[in-house]
């Protein structure tokens, strides 16, 4: 069906271009691209080499969203492919030397969206200008950069090639840099100079501070460098599509980067969308949306649930609708505060035994069937079959439905005594009255909490359950005042041992289990509380083990005996895994793989798929490519 | 009349500042402010630099300061047209409200427009046949529109506009029309997009308001110098007309005053449900992030077209009723 690459190898201008290069406008493509292009590989991906134009459009609930385009875009210094390897993107190479020693080496003829150079002077502004500037830089190098409290020496060896070093080991920096939020160690320093006030005319400065309403310079400065939020249409970019519309607005429009630095197997410049176009909606109206035929490629604000609504719009606006499996270790999850402040209860949920017979009495099964129509598997929260760290005992341990065994763990606690209604009483005669606080009005949480309710009560616990804003949840985690709260499963539910452990571990403030000891690990013990606990302390030990080494085989090794822990411990109480994400997708949009993990971190969604070789079928085509 | 409308305005004004006292108070109520929020939405997405990111943005958002001074900050730049700083948007509040103020002004006056349009000519003609099958059929229907929900509604009517006559869900306009100039096949777009939101958001207030013409007519048929001039064989719909009709008309008149904050309110969920490019969203996502210029200008936006509809209502009245003219005057 295709003409063979030979035949194809007259390169054509995408049409929205061509004006402006006719024109004289615009560099033809061969200019406007780096002198060695990102090959993306046509024949490894399974994609066919596609055609120009068209507009994608999509929804998303708020405007704020206009950050998926950076996730979506998902062009980074290094990214990672579907399979969670990094490589290198943006940057033609990375030399890595004993995991501490990186070099990157940039594309030659490299521009930005605005045309502009792309070079180590982006890297050297970032350096010297913004994180390191005593005004811009006050809070000091981003945790990702700092290895035993200490920043790496960065050399700007030429134009071209940039090196970070430090003394140990520092295995968070490429992860950290192909992230979905990423860190970014470069700027368009052609445009924010403009912002700062070693570049900049001091009385223009103070202009642009007046009349962009700003209290000084830095602020203007940190206003302007924002591209992750995205909301700057002047803001230079190497993302595939730019931002075209200031906001606010109802529908933004992000156009294809004439300077983009990929090209397709034919040495096609990518991508091959002209267009993008995303509104703003709300939720509940997404999915009669869809089902009119305004989206051709839409993931957010559906759930299962709408599923079979979605499903029977699929022949009259000629979308398919497509499951692809979670790669979040589990879809629900119960966080028992280790650090709650309520002294009774945190006395009871730091017991391992109490949590295991939460656990006994959850009936998984029931809930898979009842609100995933069995399309859910019973699990605990831990990586999922698809990672080579898998075991089935895992993701069993503690999760058989077993109210007796539950029962008896509970007497063994020293909870004998029942009220009228049957409820356990604390040995101070407090009712287990248990309240679980949740994010979001969604109403799937509820539904999921209403069965745990039920099978606890045969247990002697009573759940009251509150929704919260998730802002408010947020607060009251880092004040200790939730019981238990409810969330979503380990983010990269498919890690391979190369991939961090920190979240099995006490690191990090936002972990409902423990946050005050994870803002202890995050501030390096300023703030927050040190664990008292064996297997908190242990799994903190092991993380920090597997930071130290290179040795592949140890990081496994270490990997296995952090999971272990965890799954018997169970500092989180998962409840199903491997509920799909139902992606709707128009049948004219090719090159969209049919299936593939949905995942923010690592992946970014449809990120590391490269939707800039996502293209649409001439209307006709579609016609016969079905059967 | 001048006297009674000074002393309308007054009050007015010292209405409009208690209100602004109350919103700023309320914004603030949930713990945090708009950075405690944006922590959590970085953390969220596994930023594990967010604390250090916002520690110097409080200090550059005025953040730190007592809030009585911000306060006053917010409402003296108000009377001059300043009306902050929209920290979600990072720029100022006027800019960010632009085109939403206005499409809201449309969307509550035509919904204001449909309420007395309809309810009008309806009410005066169930009047006239009390009891008749049309009275009882309408008065049904009414009862309906009040008791359906008005999310229902807007989701059916949705499907209906999109499934029958192909009009885009959601939105006051066609999403190609988005970006381009006002023109005439914009207007007409957006005209009918805007037929469900009216419908949906004034249905409950036509109900009441056919209900309350219907049941003040009766009233003032009955009525003694009515029945004389029926009785002088004066035609029905001149007696109607002359003398029935403006007596009831004033009940009908300075039910603007309830009718409007019901409408103004009820607009802003609709808007909601609906994503109408109207300041309901926006205020909604704003109370939310506690971006509180914003929430609050919006607030005030909704506060002062509610006590300027009332105002006008109060003119109306004045003009149609010489008694409420006469009262102030002697209470003042």
């Amino acid at each position: 069906m295709l003409a063979p690459a030979t035949l194809r190898a007259e390169l054509v201008e995408p049409p929205l271009l061509a004006g402006a290069v006719e024109r004289g406008e615009l560099p033809p493509m061969r200019e406007r691209l780096p002198d060695d292009p990102y090959r993306t590989d046509f024949e490894a991906m399974g994609r066919e080499v596609g055609r120009y134009g068209g507009t994608l459009r999509t929804l998303e609930t708020q405007a704020r969203d206009t950050r998926r385009m950076v996730v979506f875009g998902y062009a980074r210094l290094v990214g990672y492919d579907p399979d969670g390897v990094i490589l290198p993107d943006i940057a033609s190479n990375v030399d890595v030397e004993e995991g501490r020693s990186f070099t990157f080496h940039l594309r030659r003829g490299h521009r930005w969206s605005d045309g502009e150079p792309f070079t180590a002077e982006d890297f050297r502004y970032y350096w010297e200008d913004v994180v390191n500037d005593p005004n811009l830089g006050r809070n000091g190098l981003p945790r990702q950069l700092m290895v035993d409290g200490k920043g790496p020496v960065v050399t700007f060896v030429d134009d071209w090639t940039v090196r970070y070093e430090w003394d140990a080991p520092n295995p968070a920096f490429l992860p950290a840099l192909a992230a979905s939020l990423p860190l970014e160690i470069f700027r368009p320093a052609h445009y924010l100079r403009n912002f700062h006030a070693r570049y900049a005319e001091p009385e223009e400065l103070a202009q642009r501070v007046a009349a962009e309403g700003q209290r000084n310079w830095e602020a203007l400065h940190f206003k302007h460098d924002q591209s992750y939020k995205n909301t700057e249409p002047d803001l230079p970019s190497l993302q595939p599509w730019v931002l075209a519309t200031r906001p606010p607005a109802d529908r933004f429009l992000f156009r294809r980067n004439p300077f983009f630095h990929r090209v397709d197997s034919d040495g096609q410049q990518l991508p091959y969308i002209d267009t993008v176009s995303m509104s703003i909606a709300s939720a509940g109206l997404i999915p009669a949306m869809i089902s009119s035929g305004q989206s051709d490629l839409q993931t957010t604000a559906l759930t299962l649930g709408n599923y079979a609504f979605v499903k029977q719009g699929e022949d009259r606006q000629d979308y398919d609708v497509l499951r692809w499996p979670s790669g979040k270790g589990s879809r629900m999850v119960l966080f028992p505060d280790l650090n709650a402040s309520d002294p009774d209860w945190s006395e009871l949920l730091r017991q391992s035994d109490f949590r295991r017979a939460l656990s006994l009495g959850i009936n998984r099964e029931d809930i898979a069937q009842a609100i995933y129509y069995g399309l859910a598997r019973p699990a605990g929260d831990t990586v999922l079959p698809g990672s080579s760290l898998f075991s089935p005992d895992l993701a069993t341990r503690w999760t058989r439905f077993d109210p007796d065994e539950a029962n008896r763990l509970l007497d063994s606690l020293g909870l004998t005594g029942r009220d009228v209604s049957g409820t356990r009483l604390m040995a101070n005669g407090r009712p287990l009255d248990l309240v679980v606080e949740f994010a979001g009005e969604d109403g799937e949480q509820t539904d999921v909490l209403q069965l745990v309710a039920e099978d606890w009560r045969r247990i002697g616990v009573r759940m009251l359950f509150k929704a919260v804003e998730r802002d408010t949840l947020a607060a009251r985690l880092a004040a200790g005042s939730p019981i238990v709260s409810v969330g979503t499963g380990l983010e990269n539910g498919t890690p391979r041992p190369e991939d961090s452990p920190a979240a099995l571990a006490p690191t990090d403030s936002s972990q409902a289990s423990w946050p005050a000891w994870g803002l202890h690990f995050e501030s390096a013990g300023r703030l927050g509380a040190e664990p008292d606990l064996p297997f908190a302390q242990e799994q903190l030990r092991l993380n920090e083990a597997w930071r130290r080494t290179l040795d592949m085989g140890e990081k496994e090794r270490l990997w296995r005996r952090m999971l272990e822990i965890d799954a018997d411990e169970l500092p989180r109480i998962g409840l199903v895994a491997d509920v799909d994400q139902i992606v709707v997708a128009s049948r004219r949009l090719r090159n969209i793989p049919r299936t593939g993990r949905w995942n923010f971190e690592p992946g970014a969604f449809f990120g590391s798929h490269h939707p800039d070789t996502f293209f649409f079928a001439p209307p006709t085509a579609t016609a016969q490519a079905q059967p | 009349m001048l006297r009674y409308l000074a002393f309308r305005v007054g009050t007015m004004i010292s209405t409009l500042l208690v209100t602004s006292v109350l919103i700023f108070t309320i914004i603030q109520l949930p713990p945090g402010d708009y950075l405690t929020n944006y922590i959590g939405e970085l953390r969220a997405e596994g930023d594990s630099q967010a604390e250090e990111k916002v520690a110097f943005l409080r200090e550059q958002y005025g953040l730190d300061q007592p809030l009585p001074i911000q306060y006053l900050r917010w409402i003296s730049g108000f009377v001059r047209g300043d009306f902050g700083y929209s920290f979600e948007y990072a720029a100022p509040v006027s800019e960010v409200m632009g085109d939403r103020v206005f499409l809201t002004l449309v969307l509550n006056f035509a919904t204001v427009l449909f309420v007395y349009l309809v309810s009008f000519p309806l009410g005066l003609y169930v009047a006239r046949r009390k009891g008749s099958l049309a009275d009882r059929s309408l008065t049904l229907t009414g009862y309906l529109g009040l008791a359906t929900p008005n999310f229902l509604l807007a989701l059916i009517l949705l499907y209906l506009a999109n499934a029958l006559f192909g009009i885009s869900i959601g939105g006051l306009m066609d999403p190609a029309y988005a970006d381009e100039g006002w023109s005439a096949a914009k207007i007409g777009s957006m005209l009918a997009h805007l037929v469900v939101p009216v419908v949906v958001i004034g249905t409950s207030g036509t109900a009441a308001m056919i209900q309350r013409l219907r049941a003040n007519l009766l009233d003032e048929l009955r009525r003694p110098y009515v029945v004389a001039a029926t009785a002088r064989g004066l035609p029905g719909g001149f007696v109607l007309r002359k003398y029935a009709l403006r007596s009831a008309l004033n009940p009908f008149v300075s039910d603007i005053g309830d009718i409007l904050p019901q409408i103004v309110s009820g607009s802003v969920i609709i808007s909601v449900i609906m994503s109408l490019p109207t300041t309901g969203p926006m205020l909604l996502s704003s109370l939310r992030s506690q971006d509180m210029y914003l929430a609050g200008s919006f607030l005030m936006f909704l506060a002062i077209l509610t006590v300027a509809g009332m105002l006008v209502s109060d003119i109306i009245l004045a003009l149609v009723d010489p008694r409420v003219r006469l009262s102030a005057r002697r209470g003042a």
